[in-house]
């Protein structure tokens, strides 16, 4: 199994968002970067794959800044035989941009299985994993919880709206991974020290501006004071208008 | 170039509901852009629900049908929204961010490549560009964005866009397409296992405390959560995970520990501010309690002063005609 | 009535705390040349100043480090206004400007307070801070890890060393904690075994009140001529409207007299400044409760004009031990051992500053550790040099000259300062005898129904916080399913009950109904109850806060 996870670096879901001077990105100040937490999953299942086929190799893709490397060792340590960054300036609010750019590090390099995480917790874009499928020519499911693959076909699960979808697909294939697929493992203390020596390219690239253009990033609207709707089971109508038309979230 | 293209749903030969907010989103669109939208939809036969497409604003209803598209079909949908859009000559292509949008969408920008601004909350057109809101950061944060792409594709994020009834006559046509045999290719769909949501990643979490005065009582709150379809989790206050009334796995806050739902109901829960601080980052939160000035409603952003043995069956009745 | 901590307080678990070298239920094995336990500045001082003499030495060391934290910096509060002595004189090469700190001390007042007005006191001579710098701990250990990464140290976060590993009576290593426990103690999912990491030398650098620390001076019989003594600090950071643009130190108001401390606030950038009040342990009254007199400090209007309209953004608590010099363990080192830090009560008191004696000492402890190892001597190493080091040096002289200043203040606030300025011009030589001290949790406690300083202020989540909202603020996300890592008495009484849960700044202790509920995962690992009730041992890694700038 020759397997590519592609991973991101992101502020941890705990960060505080305070806007940056030009008041259309993150003010990073102060800010913990962490591995995405969707790509952990792509991590574990890569790492299990290789595991159960007693051989093959796990190389960890990321596109970022210099930072970036150590996110690369942390996936590095859970077990992953080596890592590339491409290393940019930033990553581009075009996923498109970031989607070529991956494309064209991973294009004949031989891979039974491309993973991503399903999203980045940061910019919610889950797009780049299906987009470097599309540009490799290769098949692909998105958000996968369940995972089963024998020999050249896989069986994947996904969730639905109100069910799970059963997908069969050849390899190789892009895969992008959900909650569930597995338990990623924290990364021992042999793993750490291993990861030191593990080896890490660094691959400068130019990813340009692409097609989305920031105007401008706002805190959300604050929080409206709360009203009692009214009393008892009556109230229940228009407790149900209001959640649909006002907070919309029925 | 003004006309906009909305990528619709079907499962199992039945139009499905977001598709009315993809339409009301590129209506919108075309309004600000003066021109036409088009809706567009892939399945095997004109799907049921069809006609009320126009109802909701479209110009235009166009069946793709393929004997593929029976099921969702990855690879022979994005191919045909492709061709389709590669035809004409859209402003923008208009998916929704639904399970099955989050997948095709990036697909097809990725086949017209151009870039896709995925799961926004706000459209809309100055001076000529199609600017678009996302929420990013798990919605601590708006991100305005130009959408330069020639076409513009843009996924909807569900339930934000309102259907507005705006009545167009539109005239509606079936195109049978032919698209190569997908390599991926979607065996069934299962249903979703019953109470296997965890209060952590429900996106609706429905608590109940000591006001439920024992824990057999707690079956209206599971009522009430079955009501949501697969997508509500059963919650628990503190108090009555130490009596022993619920697992430990069930209890929300505590340690700063947070439960960030779409909607989270509070049901009998007075409000100790243990709890608070686990649910209080809910985007929605509704609280049911006996007790007019218990701290509950002071976060709260809808209050229901009554008896939850009441109040919450009737909720029940009330969500279970939605979800019908 | 009265109330006497210590007989409540159950002993310090030394069947977990010490074990022999090779005990079962180790899973991964390591050896190392040098352990160092904690990455804060004395750890990591040692770890890089140990790196540099091997490198020019040209000797191959294996180093590394352990926390407890989940990235480094996590668990590291201070103050913090920095006296750069060591900074420079670990990096030789570098300038102040290099260094991590947010700018220089430039002006500073210290006040007097009543509950409605200050009066400006000269600033007494030891707490001169011109020429010293605003920092943020966190970032200061964030920067030391890089240093020493740089170095080839090795910096394992999220691995907390649970127990000593011994052979005899040497130190041999340490047994980290297990993760993956579920709260009945067994193994859940993600479960991974504790790991065995052996040594020639472990350097015990875990701060404050370390478990660590503490048992291996009960074990080794290592008295000291008085008990150590704590205070508790609780702190706040906050953007503010306006810039502060000085340095502030109070005291009086809103602590009793009985109290010994006060308060700070420094501002690290023109919009953000750090508050926090320090109160020695040995107060009286039962209910003073330090969180909630930080609340009443902040609506002084010294402090209520800066903070109004601005937002609280982080919260923490730590204790810091102020016995000084009749307080530091008779040695600091023994059979492959040294204690560095805060852990060894390394702070001085009377300037109210504790970094750079941190740091110092683990450069002495890497200047003994290297000779040592190079002697190739048969394991145990003795490092007695090390303490010969910290007691001829500025840390020890000053220690000593400063020894009985924070002692006096035993006898309540205005004769201890009286004493204290009589200490200062006299240079340590009033009063020529040795303060005898209880230790914290000796002191004898009031129990005044009804009177509770700071507490039962209803908190308007603006200004003024919870115990809960605070520990939110602390970034602390501990699973809640883990075991309790608190060990606490038999058969609590409710007065009991209550004082605990007056002591904990994080809301872990209520009282309910006459008994005592343990909210475990709300610790933030300040300490303050292992000084005066229930102990607290190493838990599962990355547990507790994730404190970023304070």
């Amino acid at each position: 199994m020759k397997i590519a996870v592609c991973i991101k670096r992101v502020p941890d879901s705990e960060t505080r968002v305070k806007i940056g001077p030009d008041g259309k990105s993150l003010d990073e100040a102060g800010v913990k970067f962490v591995l995405n937490p969707y790509d952990e999953f792509a991590v574990e299942e890569a790492l299990q794959r290789r595991e159960k086929a007693g051989a093959g190799e796990v190389v960890i893709l990321c596109l970022g800044p210099a930072a970036a490397q150590e996110t690369i060792r942390t996936a590095l340590a859970m077990g992953a035989d080596r890592g590339v960054l491409l290393q940019a300036d930033r990553i581009p609010a075009d996923g498109f941009g970031t989607a070529k750019a991956v494309a064209a590090a991973l294009k004949d390099g031989g891979w039974d299985l491309i993973l991503f995480g399903k999203m980045a917790i940061d910019d919610y874009n889950h797009q780049v994993g299906p987009m470097v499928a599309e540009l490799l020519g290769l098949p692909c499911v998105t958000a996968v919880a369940h995972l089963e693959i024998e020999g050249q076909k896989g069986v994947a699960e996904r969730e639905i709206e109100g069910g799970i979808e059963v997908v069969e697909f050849p390899l190789p294939a892009v895969l992008t991974t959900d909650k569930g697929l597995n338990e990623p493992r924290y990364p021992a203390l042999k793993g750490i020290m291993a990861a030191k020596k593990k080896p890490l390219d660094v691959k400068p690239v130019q990813v340009g501006a692409g097609g989305i253009e920031v105007l401008a990033m706002t805190p959300p609207p604050e929080r409206k004071e709360g009203k009692i709707v009214g009393e008892g089971p009556d109230a229940i109508p228009e407790l149900i208008r209001l959640l649909r038309e006002e907070a919309k979230v029925l | 170039m003004s006309a906009v293209l909305a990528v619709g749903e079907q499962r199992d030969g039945v139009l499905r509901k977001v598709s009315y907010e993809v339409v009301t989103g590129a209506r919108r669109l075309a309004d600000a852009l003066g021109g036409s939208v088009e809706a567009v939809i892939c399945a095997a036969g004109a799907p049921q629900g069809l006609d009320r497409l126009g109802s909701f604003g479209a110009d235009r209803v166009v069946t793709l049908t393929n004997p593929a598209f029976a099921k969702y079909s990855p690879e022979g949908s994005a191919q045909a929204i492709a061709d389709r859009a590669k035809a004409g000559a859209y402003a923008a292509i208009v998916f929704a961010a639904s399970a099955t949008g989050k997948d095709l969408a990036p697909r097809v920008a990725a086949k017209l490549g151009v870039p896709l601004a995925a799961d926004v909350t706000d459209v809309g057109v100055e001076s000529g560009a199609i600017v678009v809101t996302r929420p990013v950061y798990a919605g601590k944060a708006l991100l305005k964005v130009n959408v330069l792409g020639k076409p513009a594709v843009v996924s909807l994020r569900p339930n934000v866009f309102t259907p507005v009834e705006r009545p167009k006559a539109g005239a509606a046509e079936t195109v049978a397409v032919t698209v190569p045999a997908g390599r991926v290719t979607v065996r069934e769909i299962k249903a979703a296992e019953a109470g296997s949501l965890d209060v952590a990643e429900a996106q609706v979490v429905i608590s109940g405390g000591r006001g439920l005065k024992e824990p057999a009582n707690f079956k209206v709150i599971e009522e009430l959560a079955q009501a949501f379809g697969g997508r509500a989790a059963v919650g628990a206050s503190r108090a009555v995970v130490d009596a022993g009334w619920r697992p430990h796995a069930d209890q929300v806050g505590q340690t700063g520990k947070t439960v960030s739902p779409t909607l989270y109901i509070a049901v009998g829960i007075s409000g100790a501010i243990q709890h608070l601080a686990g649910m209080r980052t809910s985007k929605v939160i509704v609280a049911i309690n006996k007790d007019k000035d218990a701290p509950i409603f002071k976060v709260a952003d809808y209050g229901v002063v009554g008896d939850l043995f009441a109040v919450v069956p009737r909720l029940t009745e009330e969500i279970r005609k939605l979800h019908g | 009535m009265a109330l006497i901590p210590a007989q409540h307080q159950p002993p310090l678990p030394m069947e977990r705390l010490i074990l022999k070298e090779g005990a079962a239920g180790a899973g991964d094995r390591m050896e190392l040349d040098v352990l160092v336990v904690g990455a804060g500045p004395a750890g990591l001082a040692c770890a890089i100043e140990l790196a540099k003499l091997a490198k020019a030495k040209r000797t191959e060391l294996n180093i590394g480090v352990l926390d407890k934290a989940e990235a480094l910096g996590e668990h590291s509060l201070s103050g913090a206004v920095v006296n750069p002595r060591a900074f420079r004189e670990l990096f030789p090469d570098l300038k102040d400007s290099d260094f991590p700190f947010h700018g220089k001390v430039k002006k500073e007042a210290v006040y007097l307070l009543t509950a409605e007005g200050r009066w400006r006191v000269p600033t007494p001579p030891t707490m001169h801070n011109k020429g010293y710098y605003i920092a943020s701990l966190c970032e200061i250990v964030r920067w030391l890890g890089a240093r020493a990464e740089e170095l080839g140290v090795n910096i394992f976060t999220g691995f907390p060393a649970a127990s000593l590993l011994t052979r005899g009576s040497a130190v041999v290593g340490v047994r980290t904690a297990p993760a993956g426990l579920d709260r009945e103690g067994a193994p859940g999912a993600g479960f991974a075994a504790p790991n065995d990491l052996t040594a020639k030398v472990t350097a015990l650098a875990e701060g404050t009140r370390g478990a660590l620390s503490q048992a291996w001076c009960k074990w080794q019989g290592i008295a000291s001529l008085n008990p150590q003594i704590f205070a508790l600090g609780v702190k706040e950071l906050w953007e503010t409207k306006r810039p502060l643009g000085r340095v502030i130190h109070t005291m009086g108001w809103p602590l009793p007299s009985d109290a010994f401390g006060g308060s700070f606030m420094y501002p690290l950038e023109p919009n953000l400044a750090a508050l926090g009040l320090v109160v020695g342990l040995d107060y009286e009254n039962a209910a003073l409760d330090v969180h909630a007199l930080l609340q009443r400090l902040k609506q002084h209007p010294l402090f209520r004009p800066y903070l109004e309209g601005g937002e609280m953004v982080e919260w923490g608590a730590k204790t810091i031990p102020e016995g000084g010099f009749y307080s530091l363990p008779n040695r600091c080192s023994g059979e492959g051992v040294v204690i560095l830090g805060d852990a060894a009560g390394f702070v001085d008191v009377p300037s109210l500053k504790g970094i750079h004696y941190a740091m110092q000492s683990g450069m002495y402890a890497a200047r003994a550790i290297l000779p040592a190892l190079k002697a190739g001597d048969p394991a145990p190493l003795h490092l007695a040099e090390y303490d010969r080091l910290v007691n001829h040096s500025y840390v020890g002289r000053d220690l000593y000259r400063t020894r009985n200043m924070r002692l006096a203040f035993q006898d309540g606030f205005l004769l201890g300062g009286l004493q204290a300025a009589l200490m200062t011009v006299t240079r340590g030589l009033f009063p020529g005898w040795r303060y005898a001290v209880h230790a914290d949790a000796e002191v004898h406690r009031r129990l005044t129904p009804g009177g509770s300083p700071g507490s039962g202020e209803q908190p308007d989540g603006r200004l003024t916080f919870s115990k809960v909202d605070a520990v939110f603020k602390s970034g602390n996300a501990t699973r809640d399913t883990i075991p309790t890592h608190l060990v606490v008495g038999q058969d609590v009484p409710a007065e009991v009950a209550r004082f605990y849960s007056h002591v904990c700044p994080a809301g872990v202790y209520e009282e309910g109904d006459g008994v005592l509920r343990v909210n475990a995962p709300n610790c933030v690992d300040c300490k303050a109850t292992d000084v005066l009730g229930p102990r607290w041992t190493p838990r599962e890694g990355g547990s507790g806060p994730k404190y970023k700038r304070m």
